[in-house]
């Protein structure tokens, strides 16, 4: 039997099994927020389903800080791991592919197979690295409408994303209002708010520390891979919630024997967070990490167009934001905001909150009432 | 007790003539958003509800209504005075924590509110009471004591009462019999099984 014969996200029911990456790539010169301008960039992206003869069956789906295009099915019989929205994701599941032609891309600013920090620059053929451009929310979703232009696909049928992803979705109801039908933003905020800045630099000074960022030129295969580690072993821990971690680890021990009186993995929570730690760096670039998660922290809509009202004054997208009652990162009072804020508009908005114990990551995990609230507003009439 | 129609069905005839169109409203506790479906299609609301439950929220959106999942009242803080054009809140208030609280709020957010409630006056209720010393259990009041929501049960004259003290303007009243159909023109708080006010301040 082969390894692909076992593989049951391959053909299993509600799979999209096999996927293939695209790269659309836009000659000609992109200008950032920032006023830097790159004679060209590339995004990756995949798609899953089919675009219908009207074109307009289209879901884009944003990812989040970590995240990438890749968010269903597996490049590989023999891969076990799915794209990171795999449980979302496919035929018969809430975004269903049997209907809808789902679209996901890498960020601008990416280490995935999008132009970042660690693609070449054309103009000295090297990376970019720190002369990359800052990169903002608004950037990240200026690229996509222009992929989203380039497959021809006159609107969307929706735009989906939790955590970073959910502040694209914002941002492309405001800035494409005609262009955008729905949106579901998820476990997310409208202004990054001092605590999550707070976070963020952490995780970037234990990058910018490390001997080896090197003022971010570093070569590809080294890099500052303790200072990585840790900001993600940190980050990880924002994700997750005090009552979810208990659940899942408690006090449990590595060996399950006694205790080894030593600064080694005792407990199985280390273990764990060491491990998100290690798989980090070998799929993530740490100047990207930095890129990301300043264009978190500049993510501020009241300040951008005035107030959180002005924001909002001509999006004409219908809007389902979901908060989860255990994030404790972009807390449910956040999304609340979003909606209250688009009700003074008189906006087509509804919230709702899911009582999960999993933190911040409630919007990745599978999760029943999610799945209700999703198919409930893509199937409305 | 005599069988109800739909509850729903009795709100959308008679709050829906009261709402003029075009116009926006809030529905405190919307329940599976029946009646905000019937005013967006049959006169252009924008129109939002609130409850606490999922279960109703999905239903909501699943008939394209926008609707808030949480606490009425912090969502009530957030609306500017005379935000809405009218606040409907049909059998809602019997289980809010802090009714007259809410009843004035609503009345800051909007020209008029549309309150309706069951009678807890009405006959049975009484001969209820006064033969068998309990509550009463029905159709209309399905939970014991020890079940469900609390609840405070309104009559018609203590709602009255209520307002006079408030200074809160009683613009419209319907009265209906037990069958909550027939008009009840009379003692209604002995007859009236179902009643409907609108109130401005």
């Amino acid at each position: 039997m082969s390894d692909a014969d076992e593989n049951p996200l391959l053909t299993g029911p509600g799979e999209v099994g096999l996927v293939r990456y695209g790269d659309f790539d836009f000659e000609k010169p992109f200008t950032f927020e920032d006023g830097q301008t790159i004679p060209r960039f590339r995004l990756r992206y995949e798609t899953y389903g089919t675009l219908n003869e009207s074109r307009d069956n289209a879901i884009l789906i944003c990812h989040a800080l970590s995240g990438d295009h890749h968010c269903a099915g597996i490049h590989s019989v023999r891969d076990r791991k799915p794209g990171w929205w795999n449980n979302m994701i496919g035929p018969g599941k809430p975004i269903d592919t049997n209907r809808f032609f789902v679209i996901c891309s890498n960020c601008l600013g990416g280490c995935q197979g999008s132009t970042g920090p660690e693609s070449i620059n054309p103009e000295t053929g090297k990376p970019y690295n720190l002369d990359f451009p800052f990169v903002t929310i608004g950037d990240m979703v200026r690229a996509q409408k222009l992929l989203i232009d380039h497959l021809d696909i006159p609107e969307l049928y929706a735009v989906a994303g939790g955590s970073m992803g959910g502040m694209q979705v914002l941002q492309w109801a405001i800035e494409y209002p005609s262009f955008v039908k729905r949106i579901v933003p998820l476990a997310t905020t409208s202004r990054q708010g001092a605590q999550s800045i707070a976070f963020n630099e952490v995780g970037r000074q234990a990058i910018i520390q490390d001997p080896e960022w090197k003022g971010g030129n570093y070569e590809a295969e080294a890099g500052p891979r303790v200072g990585l580690t840790i900001a993600r072993m940190m980050a990880h821990i924002t994700y997750l919630s005090d009552k979810g971690m208990e659940r899942k680890f408690g006090r449990r021990r590595r060996d399950s024997g006694e205790i080894n009186f030593s600064f080694d993995v005792d407990f199985e929570v280390e273990r764990y967070l060491r491990y998100q730690g290690q798989s980090f760096i070998n799929r993530f670039d740490a100047n990207t990490y930095l890129y990301f998660t300043r264009a978190l922290d500049y993510f501020d809509l009241p300040a951008t167009y005035g107030s959180l009202e002005d924001a909002f004054r001509d999006v004409r997208a219908r809007v389902l934001v979901v908060g989860f009652t255990s994030d404790w990162l972009f807390p449910p009072e956040q999304n609340r905001e979003i909606v209250q804020a688009l009700l003074r508009q008189r906006k087509h908005a509804t919230y709702a909150e899911v009582p999960m114990d999993f933190g911040h990551d409630s919007f990745l995990v599978d999760a029943p009432n999610l799945y209700r609230l999703i198919v409930a507003f893509l199937w409305e009439k | 007790m005599e069988k109800q129609p739909d509850k729903r069905t009795v709100d959308m005839r008679l709050i829906s003539d009261w709402i003029d169109p075009d116009s926006s409203v809030l529905d405190l506790g919307c329940g599976p958003g029946t009646l905000l479906e019937y005013l967006i299609q049959t006169k252009s609301v924008f129109g939002v509800g609130v409850d606490w439950d999922m279960d109703k929220v999905c239903s909501c959106i699943q008939r394209g209504v926008p609707a808030f999942q949480g606490d009425l009242s912090e969502l009530m803080k957030t609306f500017p005075d005379k935000f809405f054009d009218c606040v409907i809140c049909s059998r809602t208030l019997q289980e809010l924590s802090s009714p007259a609280a809410v009843l004035l709020e609503a009345l800051r957010l909007a020209d008029t509110v549309a309150v309706g409630f069951v009678n807890y006056g009405y006959w049975k209720n009484r001969l209820h009471h006064l033969f068998s010393g309990s509550r009463t259990v029905g159709e209309v009041t399905p939970y014991e004591w020890h079940q469900g929501r609390p609840t405070h049960e309104i009559s018609i004259a203590d709602f009255e009462s209520f307002c006079s003290r408030h200074e809160i303007t009683v613009t419209r009243r319907v009265y209906l019999r037990g069958d909550w159909e027939t008009p009840c023109g009379y003692f209604q708080n002995l007859l009236c099984g179902y009643a409907l006010f609108e109130l401005t301040q």
